[in-house]
């Protein structure tokens, strides 16, 4: 086969070379269909029983494997033995082979035929969708009757691992010592592989298309988890690069890993804060891994999301209190439901709005459910009383918004009293600044609350009136614009005058060519994705303060963003000239400077 | 024995397996009826095409030996939300 390359998103870092293993194939191939002797009826019930019970003894396995902290996922496996034990479906399937004398592949496929009619007649999208258990399970017994067992217990050296997709319970199935790398067709930002991936240190890549077409078990494949590819077969020009490529990442990220637990500081002695921005529970285990000091942002979202009930208070006071105390005594700062747009909650109804990203989103949705916001802001009330937690809202715009969330959250806090329910009275209270009516009038708002956070994805989308998810004005969202630039200057002095906290974190603070400039603006934290935290911290600790804010100096003299980039680009390339290979920038948009 | 759903989510996934896996311990026929609706008590797949939410009623009946300790045991999962 020649040598194919195919694209995904990368969603761990690294480069690993070696054979393609294909975790449960999806098996779809025609089902084979035959008619039986009435002798061979008999067997043809053997085997169908003998599927059925290896299937059923893995997934025994995989259940009691799964350790106490997991357990969450442990039901949806015991749904799974359920069905894989139903009457309807063994039953059913047996009963078309001795009245019709069909084979079992057969068989099997017009049970969860006639299932896929009951359940499609449902009106609930909880209970019709229901049905994907069922072809979850029996997709996995037609590949055990195929004799395919994708099993990766017959595994004996470590593989590329890949799947369609990966459920909680395969990768509690994993034996990660076998794996160097993970790949899926399917997957989104949320997606447990690249949380599985960054928490075992291997590089994945996702969202690859028709991955299970181009790839068999056993070739030689490589996963470029820094750019997001896959080469399956390739060539000796191909391979030698990338042998190469995955020493240099190997010894960077060695480097680099060694110095993560200390402080982020600079050679002579500036301070700033280095922490994380996590959407799940399971990410804790990198940050603290990484060397995170604290979570800057806990994006609250994930629990509403994909449900058919809202999370009660109980839910999320447990959520909260778990991140809370495995962080402590390190803050954890919980951002408020950041709802609407993008980001979408079915059960809230779908309002029609001709502007999502203008509409209901973030704390106007809150104020507009009050109930779900009350819900909340208990929830995140009564895990201050055990940890060190802070609470942020997201989307203000004025005063006006700040006295309405703060006299919810009073309104909670005498509730929560009244009750004898404990929580910390001095829980610091803060707001993202990321419309550019709150940057302009920072000095007032700096009054009401304990601390900024600076969120500059959507303050450089609604300064600049970009959407970067089109194609047409994407290469315009330009983190280095001048009046991006100054309007995160003007919010820092405007907090530290007031006395307050300034931190920021939005991909800006991931990027090397930005950092400095941030840091030469004296900002007290930034918060980034988990696993870019120890590659910053190591740029931070070898920079100086007078560097950084000599070159702040010269990016508020340029009033271009390309004189600014070049600038940026330039001096940073001077001064760390091994840290900037592996890196992508947001800068990289314009002027094309990726490694 | 006329029960209702208690479970905020419905009859969904975890208390429609608790509710086949308990069903099966007894040596009885057991049947859920909604609306006319008959369906296998043991059946998890049966129980969610119900698809019964918060606050439906169900009839719980069984038939055979052991029959009214089935039925009681059963209600008691719903009352106890299945926890």
């Amino acid at each position: 086969m020649a040598s194919v390359i195919l694209k995904g998103i990368p969603v761990s870092a690294g480069v690993s070379i070696g054979k393609a293993f294909f975790l449960n194939r999806s098996g779809q191939g025609p089902i084979p269909r035959q008619t039986l002797a009435p002798e061979a009826v008999g067997p043809e019930l053997v085997r169908l029983e003998g599927a059925f019970g290896l299937f059923r003894e893995e997934l025994t396995q995989v259940r009691d494997r799964i350790p106490a902290e997991l357990r969450e996922h442990a039901h949806i496996i015991d749904s799974h033995l359920m069905i894989l034990d139903d009457p309807k479906l063994q039953g059913v399937a047996g009963g078309y082979i001795r009245d019709l004398g069909i084979n079992a592949e057969w068989a099997l496929d017009k049970a969860v035929a006639d299932l896929q009619r009951a359940f499609e007649s449902l009106d609930n999208p909880y209970f019709r969708d229901r049905i994907q258990d069922v072809r979850m399970v029996s997709d996995r017994v037609q590949a055990r009757l195929a004799g395919q067992t994708g099993d990766i217990k017959a595994v004996q050296n470590r593989v590329v691992l890949m799947a369609d997709d990966l459920s909680p319970a395969d990768t509690a199935a994993i034996e990660v010592d076998k794996i160097m790398s993970l790949v899926t067709a399917q997957g989104g930002k949320t997606s447990h592989t690249g949380i599985l991936a960054r928490t075992l240190g291997i590089p994945a890549v996702i969202g690859v298309d028709n991955l299970e077409e181009h790839v068999r078990d056993g070739n030689l494949v490589v996963v470029d988890g820094l750019r997001g590819a896959v080469l399956v077969d390739p060539g000796e020009d191909e391979l030698a690069k990338y042998t190469d490529l995955k020493y240099q990442f190997e010894a960077y990220h060695a480097s680099i890993m060694r110095g993560c637990h200390l402080p982020g500081e600079t050679i002579d002695g500036y301070r700033v804060k280095v922490k994380a921005n996590i959407e799940l529970l399971e990410e804790v285990a990198t940050v603290i891994d990484n060397g995170g000091e604290g979570i800057g942002l806990y994006r609250t979202e994930y629990s509403y999301m994909n449900r058919r009930v809202l999370p009660t208070e109980e839910e999320l006071t447990e959520e909260y209190l778990d991140l809370a105390s495995i962080m402590a005594p390190k803050r954890v700062t919980l951002r408020t439901l950041d709802a609407g747009a993008d980001k979408f909650i079915s059960l809230l109804g779908n309002p029609e709005e001709r502007n999502p990203a203008l509409g209901l989103r973030a704390i106007r949705l809150c104020m507009h459910h009050k109930d779900l916001f009350m819900t909340q802001l208990r929830a995140i009330l009564r895990a201050s009383a055990v940890g060190n937690v802070s609470v942020m809202f997201p989307m203000i715009s004025g005063l006006r918004e700040i006295r309405q969330a703060m006299s919810m959250l009073r309104a909670a806090q005498s509730e929560l009293k009244q009750q004898g329910l404990p929580f910390d009275a001095e829980m610091p209270i803060g707001i993202m600044m990321e419309l550019p009516s709150a940057v302009m009038i920072a000095e007032v708002l700096a009054r009401e609350v304990d601390f900024f956070s600076i969120g500059t994805n959507d303050l450089i989308q609604y300064s600049l009136g970009i959407d970067r998810t089109n194609r047409y004005v994407s290469h315009m969202y330009q983190p280095l614009h001048p009046a991006v630039v100054r309007s995160i200057k003007h919010v820092v002095d405007a907090a530290h005058q007031a006395g307050i906290e300034v931190s920021l974190c939005g991909e800006m603070a991931s990027d090397p060519f930005c950092v400095p400039i941030l840091m030469g603006m004296q900002i007290d934290a930034i918060s980034l994705n988990p696993q870019a935290i120890p590659g910053i911290k190591r740029i931070i600790r070898q920079a100086t303060m007078d560097d950084c804010k000599n070159l702040l100096k010269e990016v508020l003299e340029s009033t271009t963003v390309a004189r600014t980039n070049r600038l940026v680009q330039e001096t940073i390339f001077k001064k760390f000239p091994d840290e900037l290979m592996f890196y992508s920038s947001l800068l990289d948009q314009e002027e094309g400077l990726a490694p | 024995m006329t029960v209702s759903v208690l479970n905020e989510q419905g009859l969904h996934a975890r208390p429609a397996a608790i509710l086949a896996r308990e069903a099966q311990r007894f040596p009885c026929e057991v049947r859920i009826v909604q609306n006319g609706d008959d369906v296998d008590a043991k059946s998890i797949l049966d129980i969610l095409t119900l698809a019964a939410g918060y606050g439906a009623n169900l009839d719980i009946v069984a038939n055979g030996p052991r029959a009214d300790e089935a039925v009681a045991h059963l209600v008691r999962l719903f009352q106890k939300r299945f926890r």
